[in-house]
């Protein structure tokens, strides 16, 4: 009985100092994480293209009473949307 | 978003839909469904069903269920519109030197040789009858028409609807004019670009829409010159000519598109003079005009669409 105590002892011990040093090897090899400092430091911007001013716009009300001047302001450039990469779609006839 | 590019009705088409296998599925079917409503509605092809009906004027003409619907609702707008919607200006169309696709008179310099000459009369719009339980057509003797004002927002809004049965979330552009299904998933707005005419590499104003329509017609892209005249393909019905307008294009924000396609037409032909009067037929219209100077002209709902703007 003592002998099969000791055994088991014996074996338990052996095989977690196994598998501790085994996974300290296989952590040693593998790639280090990505610091996002790193990222940050590497990715480039695309630089955006600058938009002529545009012309000034008159709104009319539906029954052209009242009239307005507006001056639009270049569109600001789309946020990066983590959801959806939509296309930008063009319209000036076919 | 999955997107696919290709070319039909001597135009590019873009269509687009969220989603990963079955968005792809749906792409295909869109593509066929475009290709196949071309065949059937186009006035450059002798065997569609558009050539079949004009070549059987004087007579009733069977024609099928979705023939039948654009004719009705190109009656319908011939009504609303005063006539500055008219598909019978076909005659016109083709005497103006527009009788061959648009990509066959690019090839060839965008030079007509057919004689300019002087409009002949012909019957009205009005005078097509429609016999919709025997579901046939009768154009009369000499009339000719041309389905262009409508057809392509028809087949467009079709599209999109099946596309929409593979992705809630899509999109069908054909030439620039183009209908929404759905929000985008992070909940912005589609986003659009309207070129300016005059220089078509150029962004007039930028917009964002949610589902509905938006569509541009446009005095400076299927254009050419006939006889030393320049020539395109927007006909005043009640000069038979090409219009001479202040506008060079108006596009159109609707939560219809065959609405959208025909009002752009009619605003441009109209002109400032006739906007006001036309917007009113329709309040839930929103429109945006630029001028041969490059001023922008748009009705008062049209701000809500812009990306940004500021008084003076």
């Amino acid at each position: 009985m003592k002998l099969l105590k000791f055994g088991m002892r014996f074996w338990i011990t052996l095989t977690s100092v196994f598998s501790f040093l085994v996974g300290w090897a296989m952590l040693a090899h593998a790639p280090k994480p990505v610091q996002a400092s790193s990222l940050q430091s590497t990715s480039s911007v695309a630089p955006l293209p600058t938009l002529a001013p545009l012309q000034p716009l008159n709104f009319s009300s539906a029954g052209g009473i009242q009239q307005q001047q507006f001056s639009v302001v270049q569109p600001a450039a789309p946020a990066p949307s983590f959801f959806s990469s939509a296309p930008v779609f063009n319209s000036g006839g076919s | 978003m999955q997107t696919l590019e290709f070319r039909a009705m001597s135009t590019n088409v873009l269509i687009a839909a969220e989603g990963h296998d079955w968005a792809d599925y749906g792409l295909q079917a869109t593509r066929a469904y475009i290709d196949e409503a071309e065949r059937r509605f186009s006035r450059f092809l002798p065997d569609s069903e558009l050539s079949q009906l004009n070549r059987a004027a004087g007579t009733w003409f069977e024609v099928s269920d979705d023939l039948m619907d654009m004719l009705e609702q190109s009656l319908d707008f011939y009504k609303e519109t005063d006539g500055l919607f008219d598909p019978s200006i076909l005659p016109d169309l083709k005497r103006v030197g527009y009788d061959k696709s648009i990509d066959e008179i690019r090839a060839q310099g965008k030079v007509v040789d057919t004689p300019a000459s002087s409009r002949t009369p012909r019957p009205a719009f009005s005078e097509m009858k429609l016999d919709l339980a025997g579901r046939r057509a009768y154009l009369p003797a000499g009339m000719e028409i041309d389905l262009g004002g409508i057809a392509k927002g028809w087949i467009i809004e079709k599209a999109a609807d099946l596309l929409s049965s593979y992705s809630a979330v899509c999109a069908v552009s054909i030439g620039g004019d183009m209908v929404f299904e759905g929000y985008l998933m992070d909940g912005s707005d589609w986003r659009v670009n309207v070129e300016d005419p005059r220089d078509p590499t150029q962004t007039a104003a930028a917009i964002h829409v949610g589902p509905g329509a938006v569509v541009t017609s446009s005095v400076a892209k299927r254009s050419w010159n006939q006889a030393g005249q320049t020539r395109h393909h927007l006909i005043d019905p009640r000069t038979g000519e090409p219009a001479q307008t202040d506008w060079l294009s108006v596009t159109v924000i609707a939560p219809q598109i065959t609405t959208a396609e025909v009002y752009a037409k009619s605003l441009l032909i109209g002109g400032e003079g006739q906007a006001a009067s036309l917007a009113t037929q329709r309040p839930e219209i929103a429109y945006l005009a630029i001028k041969s100077d490059g001023t922008l002209f748009g009705s008062e709902n049209s701000k809500e669409f812009l990306n940004d703007f500021s008084y003076i």
